[in-house]
């Protein structure tokens, strides 16, 4: 049986929940990554499964990511639409899908680990984007 | 919920039991998996230790390296040594509990919270690399890119608890009665 102390309990859980929910939201609104709008410099580097590495110079006014590499000249990727964003399979002709062998291509910015897909990465002036092969864990 | 043994052997019941349990526990994660963020591991770690008491020590082991033989050992797979025990042993502390509502505000709270819990292995490896502010920063942003989909776990663990928690309660206490 549940008394009319537990029955407080459970209200003061909820009203924390709702105001813990709140308070992760203006914390994801204040601190993500924003969007710069205008134009920008940036650069696309690709290091492939041959550890050949090619640099593309892109002039763009994107604000995201995927529409900056839609616009570069020489560069073609190829991917998947899902529930997570847009996943990259495929850059210039080169396949690495996790889901079949378990190596991917690493997104890098100015040499840090990418936490945002494609189409959620906003774009900077001057940022240097670096698509790396990213072969199968081994356990090694 | 469960009486209590006469000794601490596992008996083939036990093994059998563990076995299942953590079958289902692996197979709903893998059938929920194209939804983003909306599971029943959480439910049934919850369930399963209120039950069945100290199996879930052997359930959850097993899950976790069921996990990492099947998406490989990166870093997301060290949070699961930690994350999941925590669920088990915060049901555990609450195992007198009844209510449906504190049981879906629990589950809600941890779904909210696993990013941050994600985030640690992260920060711990910025560390490593460049020092307890770079450290910070590698885990607050890779926690603060998740916030959205920790929102969706936290609700999406909130109503599965609410729907699931009376039927299934009833139905495990109708088998333990048997």
């Amino acid at each position: 049986m549940e008394t009319k102390k537990p029955n407080r309990k459970i209200i003061i859980g909820a009203a924390a929940l709702v105001i813990a929910i709140a308070a992760f939201l203006v914390i994801f609104n204040v601190f993500r990554e924003k969007p710069v709008a205008g134009s920008k410099a940036i650069t696309l580097e690709v290091f492939n499964q041959e550890n050949q590495t090619s640099e593309y110079q892109v002039q763009t006014d994107a604000e995201f990511l995927r529409q900056a590499m839609e616009e570069a000249k020489g560069f073609t990727f190829d991917g998947e639409e899902g529930d997570y964003g847009f996943t990259l399979y495929t850059i210039n002709g080169e396949t690495h899908n996790w889901n079949v062998d378990g190596s991917y291509w690493s997104i890098y910015v100015n040499g840090e680990y990418g936490q945002y897909g494609i189409d959620s990465q906003p774009v900077k002036d001057g940022d240097v984007y670096r698509f790396e092969y990213t072969p199968p864990y081994t356990g090694e | 919920m469960e009486k209590k043994s006469k000794n601490c052997k596992i008996t083939v019941r036990d093994i059998a039991l563990i076995g299942v349990m953590t079958a289902v526990i692996v197979v709903c994660k893998e059938i929920l998996s194209f939804l983003p963020n909306i599971e029943l591991v959480s439910f049934w770690i919850i369930m399963f230790t209120l039950f069945f008491r100290w199996r879930i020590l052997f359930v959850v082991p097993v899950f976790v390296l069921i996990e990492g033989c099947l998406y490989g050992m990166g870093p997301w797979w060290i949070m699961y040594l930690y994350a999941w025990p925590l669920l088990a042993l915060l049901a555990f502390l609450n195992r007198r509990q009844e209510s449906v509502w504190f049981w879906s505000i629990l589950s809600a709270f941890f779904g909210l919270f696993f990013g941050l819990l994600c985030a640690l292995p992260y920060a711990i490896v910025g560390t490593i690399d460049n020092g307890i502010r770079g450290g910070l920063y590698a885990g607050f942003t890779w926690w603060v890119a998740g916030i959205r989909f920790d929102v969706v776990h936290c609700i999406g663990n909130f109503v599965v608890m609410l729907v699931l928690y009376r039927p299934v309660r009833d139905a495990m206490r109708r088998i333990s009665q048997k």
